[in-house]
């Protein structure tokens, strides 16, 4: 496409001929109130917030149904477009509850965001008029409805119809009784992509059942990261606390745009996985025979049982893991002789992948393993593993039947040692998803007394060797 | 006044059946047609300057000249789903003559290079419905539909289409969304003018009347039609009245006919021989005019615009001196609050509210700020969605309000009083 | 609770297969058959309808909740759909209101307690020519007056 030359609030900007206005003044920085247009869902034109003044036209256009032409030019600031906007936001708000103190929403609200842009009016409504509706309604997938705040912007509705395909959301009835729903209570699937909706929803209409009334979006700090569920490596954003006397808390994941990964979606098990990462989910100490001992006196115990394993030692690696973790682990390993194995039993779920962003694959890195060298011979690791007689593992789920030394996350239910490594979100790093395409992470949890990356505690007991 | 041209036979006993039909003329435009090429039909009809009739009066010929000739399978839907407050002109065609409307979409097809036809009827009008099957069915047997129409080289397969109550899908492009099987939700506009689209394919949407109206033109020339009516409103129109009327009913007549001779000398004046207060002239969606105005009004597109209401449907609504406007005016808008399919913010929820706002002004709750609201909400909902619906209500509110605002006032009096 | 069309239904479904380029186009059509069917539409036929169209149910239940013909629960066995809009307001549905009213005991939108009869209010049906007008069981009737309306009532069985 020719780029053409438009004019906005004076402003001049280059855009490609024949795209959608909307996009290219929000792509541009242009403020502009809209709620059904999303450049993942495309145009539908029923909010009729995006009200631009065009030269030439005689009534006020929508943005989002507007095609970009040669010398266009577009007025969003005069006093006429403002009290256009104001009239349709008024009209947006006239049968909404207006409980942003009760709303998780608040905050990221768009309708609150637009009053104060655009709005600022008396409302002229009386409370008793406002159409009722159904609210905390369970949809099912960890989605909740309050049909009372609900624009009927048809985002959710496009997403399940044309993104997924399952349709699962509606708009029923007509007029002013319209409301979203579904057919079957709790109908709401998906195909594990439901609590997208969540994000798309502009308003406090549908809110995250795992997230409501846990914390309000103001004091949660946004940093981006990656989702380590499958091989695909999701862009996200990972909402935290940081508390003033206490550890810093995951309250949860969202998508974050990257076109050639993940687009604007994410799965709804890797949003929930921010679980496994946060507060008491992750092991913190040390601990042998059932009880907390000192990272000292667990290096100590590491020791001695190396020493009296002598060769009949072997290494699993997490093909998790990242790439600076794998290559320490994999340096180390090369310095002791000691085996190295990448693979992980059970890391293949074949029940687990789709035809859009789920892959099979569960581990985050197995493609940075040939490229460090390290061996995913699944019959060379099983020979090595009979002959062993201790296995440092490192993170890897494979079952074993020998003593083990595990360097984990999670904690474990054994009374062998288990020493703590820091998740992927207390440390920075790379991975390489399924499709070679490395991406980069920085660590986003503080700690008060924070657990050291797999690396850093690698090159501790090297100090101690 | 009356002229007969989609009316011819509506007196005939038994029209409706096929033999009666054929006896009286039925179908007789066929070889004419056929002897034609189908583009010169379309000129035919676009010299005719035959206008839309289900109430927006767009030129039919131009409409046709709209569809691509090179995408295949292409449709022809003819709108029946008559639905406008005031309007019951279409449902005397399917009962009356429904081989006409067939003869009609037949020519019509041919013209444009339809394969198919759908007749999308309103629900409600189940008998007109199942009289126009019954007619179809005796078409396809008489092989006036089906493969090479009378020896023609044309196919054409017609089907009737029921909707199940909504008003909205009068409107074409709603009309095709429930076609399709959806909900009827207009869609957006295009940039510049095209065809309409059924499941991706070119589609026209044209009224019961405007293709009833097609084998007349053919049959006769387009200047036997602009014999009657007006320049700009040729031809004749099935006009109907209601309300406080009485001798209430359809006549077709020429455009550009003196309203108040039509309500008087066809309609027989006002019911019970009461005075005149006000005309709602085409269709509840037209702004009402007082009595005044209906003195100087002619029944013509132009005279109709320029008074700043419409022709429409050509369904006037009389409504005597002692009609409350106001509660008319709540009448109307409790339709358009239940008939708003809710896709676009300010008809959703602006019909709904000046729904209410009424509902106070009647319950003596009313001050000037209610109607100062009304008229501010009207003005949010012109021109700022999808199709004409709330457009349409906002010229109501505007005219009841300005024409009869003392009758609002007096209700808010009551309260203080 | 199942739902299955009967025979003449499924010819009549057979037949409008191939009227229509997509199978969509066969929603309205057969929710009218379940509905003709059952008296109402049912969970059961929607979820029925939307398998054989290859829709969702949800998807079939904003479509039934459109329209407002459609009915989503059981009305008598005599369904009154009186019209209420202006014509028919200026011409006297009133007082039709009010004649069921007091021979029933009903409201609008209430079923007689024996099940017979049901008055729904409908937006203009398109008979204002014939105002006050109503549909009993979809058939119109036109310039309707308390009496008639009483002599109609009387002769249902």
């Amino acid at each position: 496409m020719n780029n053409v030359t438009i004019t906005v609030n004076a402003q001049t900007l280059s855009a490609p001929e024949g795209s959608i206005l909307l996009q290219v003044l929000l792509d541009n920085g242009v403020s502009v109130p809209h709620f059904c247009y999303h450049e993942a869902l495309g145009v539908d034109g029923n909010c009729r917030m995006c009200m631009v003044e065009i030269e030439g036209q005689k009534r006020p256009q929508i943005a989002c149904n507007t095609r970009v032409k040669e010398g266009m030019s577009i007025r969003t600031l005069s006093d006429s477009i403002m009290a256009v906007k104001r009239s349709i936001l008024e009209l947006e708000l006239i049968n909404h509850p207006v409980d942003c103190p009760i709303c998780d929403q608040a905050g990221e609200c768009s309708l609150q965001n637009y009053y104060m842009e655009v709005g600022l009016y008396e409302s002229r409504i009386d409370r008793a008029d406002k159409v009722r509706k159904a609210k905390k309604v369970d949809l099912g997938s960890h989605v909740i409805l309050d049909q009372e705040r609900c624009v009927l912007c048809a985002r959710c509705t496009r997403f399940t119809e044309n993104i997924i395909g399952t349709g699962d959301l509606v708009i029923a009835n007509r007029g002013n009784h319209a409301c979203v729903t579904t057919f079957e209570p709790q109908g709401l699937k998906a195909d594990g992509y439901a609590m997208n909706v969540v994000d798309l929803c502009p308003v406090g209409a549908l809110t995250s059942g795992d997230f409501r009334f846990h914390q309000r979006v103001w004091f949660l700090k946004s940093d981006p990261s990656l989702c380590h569920g499958c091989a695909r490596g999701c862009s996200i954003f990972i909402d935290h606390y940081p508390q003033k006397y206490g550890d810093d808390l995951i309250y949860r994941y969202r998508p974050r745009v990257e076109r050639e990964v993940n687009g604007f979606f994410i799965c709804d098990e890797g949003r929930l996985s921010y679980k496994n990462h946060t507060g008491d989910a992750t092991l913190t100490t040390p601990r042998y025979s059932g009880t907390a001992i000192t990272l000292s006196e667990a290096l100590e115990l590491y020791h001695q049982k190396l020493a009296a394993s002598g060769s009949g030692v072997v290494a699993l690696a997490s093909p998790s893991l990242s790439c600076e973790n794998l290559t320490a682990l994999r340096d180390y390993c090369l310095q002791y002789a000691i085996p190295l194995f990448g693979v992980e039993r059970g890391s293949f779920d074949e029940t687990f992948g789709d035809d859009f962003l789920r892959l099979n694959d569960r581990a985050a890195n197995r493609s940075a393993l040939p490229l460090l060298g390290i061996s995913e011979d699944e019959s060379e690791m099983n020979a090595a593993l009979c002959a062993a007689s201790l296995v440092l593992n490192f993170d890897n789920q494979t079952p074993v039947s020998v003593d083990q030394i595990h360097f984990c996350v999670h904690p474990i239910d054994t009374r062998e040692l288990q020493i703590p490594i820091a998740p992927y979100t207390e440390q920075s790093g790379s991975i390489i998803n399924a499709f070679g395409k490395v991406q980069k992470f920085a660590s986003t949890i503080r700690r008060r007394h924070p657990v050291p990356p797999l690396h850093e505690l690698l090159s501790t007991i090297k100090g101690l060797a | 006044m009356i002229q007969r041209i989609v009316s011819r036979k509506f007196d005939i006993p038994d029209a409706h059946r096929i033999d009666v039909a054929l006896l009286h003329g039925g179908y007789a435009t066929l070889s004419k047609a056929f002897a034609m090429e189908p583009d010169a039909i379309t000129t035919e009809i676009e010299r005719s300057g035959l206008r839309g009739k289900g109430g927006g009066g767009a030129p039919t010929g131009k409409k046709w000249r709209l569809m691509p000739k090179t995408i295949s399978p292409s449709y022809l839907v003819v709108n029946a789903d008559e639905s406008e407050p005031g309007t019951f002109k279409d449902r005397q065609i399917l009962q009356y003559d429904p081989h006409l409307l067939i003869e009609g979409i037949i020519v019509s097809a041919y013209a444009m290079g339809a394969d198919h036809a759908y007749v999308y009827i309103r629900g409600e009008y189940k008998a007109f419905h199942d009289r126009l099957v019954e007619a179809v069915e005796e078409a396809y047997e008489r092989g006036y539909l089906g493969e090479n129409i009378r020896n023609s080289g044309f196919n054409l397969s017609l089907s009737v289409h029921r909707g199940a109550g909504a008003y909205i899908c009068g409107e074409k492009s709603a009309l095709l969304e429930s076609l399709e099987g959806k909900r009827g939700h207009p869609r957006l506009k295009p940039a510049k003018p095209e065809c309409e689209w059924y499941f991706g394919h070119p589609a026209t949407v044209n009224n019961v009347e405007t293709i009833a109206t097609v084998p007349f033109i053919v049959q006769e020339g387009f200047e036997a039609y602009r014999a009657y009516g007006t320049d700009q409103s040729p031809g004749t129109m099935l006009f109907a009245m209601s309300g406080h009327i009485s001798r209430p009913g359809v006549y077709e007549l020429p455009f550009g006919l003196r309203m108040m001779e039509v309500i008087d000398e066809l309609g027989g004046g006002v019911k019970n021989g009461k005075k005149l207060k006000a005309v709602i002239p085409g269709g509840a969606s037209t702004p009402v005019l007082t009595a005044e105005e209906a003195e100087k009004a002619t029944l013509d597109y132009e005279t109709l615009s320029a008074m700043g209401s419409g022709l429409g449907t050509g369904g006037m609504i009389i409504m005597d001196e002692e009609s409350c406007m106001v509660k008319a005016l709540h009448n109307l808008l409790s339709f358009y609050r239940h008939e708003s399919c809710g896709q676009c913010t300010p008809c959703r929820e602006g019909t709904g509210w000046v729904d209410t706002l009424i509902r106070h002004i009647l319950a003596g709750r009313g001050d000037e700020t209610h109607i100062q609201t009304l008229l501010d909400v009207s003005k949010t909902m012109n021109g700022q969605t999808i199709c004409v619906f709330a457009p349409a209500v906002s010229g109501v509110i505007n005219a009841f309000v300005k024409k009869f605002r003392p009758e609002f006032e007096h209700y808010f009096q009551r309260s203080e009083g | 609770m199942s739902f299955t069309f009967n025979p003449i239904n499924e010819e009549k479904i057979k037949k409008l297969w191939g009227e229509y380029p997509k199978k969509e186009s066969l929603t309205l059509p057969m929710l009218w058959m379940a509905q003709y069917q059952e008296g109402w539409i049912t969970p059961e036929a929607i979820r029925t309808i939307a398998a054989r169209l290859e829709l969702s149910p949800s998807h079939l239940f904003g479509i039934a909740t459109f329209y407002t013909m459609f009915r989503l629960s059981a009305v008598g066995t005599y369904h009154i759909e009186l019209c209420q809009t202006l014509s028919c307001a200026l011409c006297g549905k009133d007082a039709l209101i009010e004649h069921l009213g007091k021979k029933w005991g009903i409201r609008p939108g209430e079923t007689t307690e024996d099940g017979r009869f049901t008055l729904s209010l409908v937006e203009c049906l398109g008979g204002c020519g014939g105002a006050p007008m109503l549909s009993l069981n979809e058939t119109y009737h036109e310039n309707v007056t308390p009496e008639s309306l009483d002599a109609l009532l009387e002769g249902l069985s």
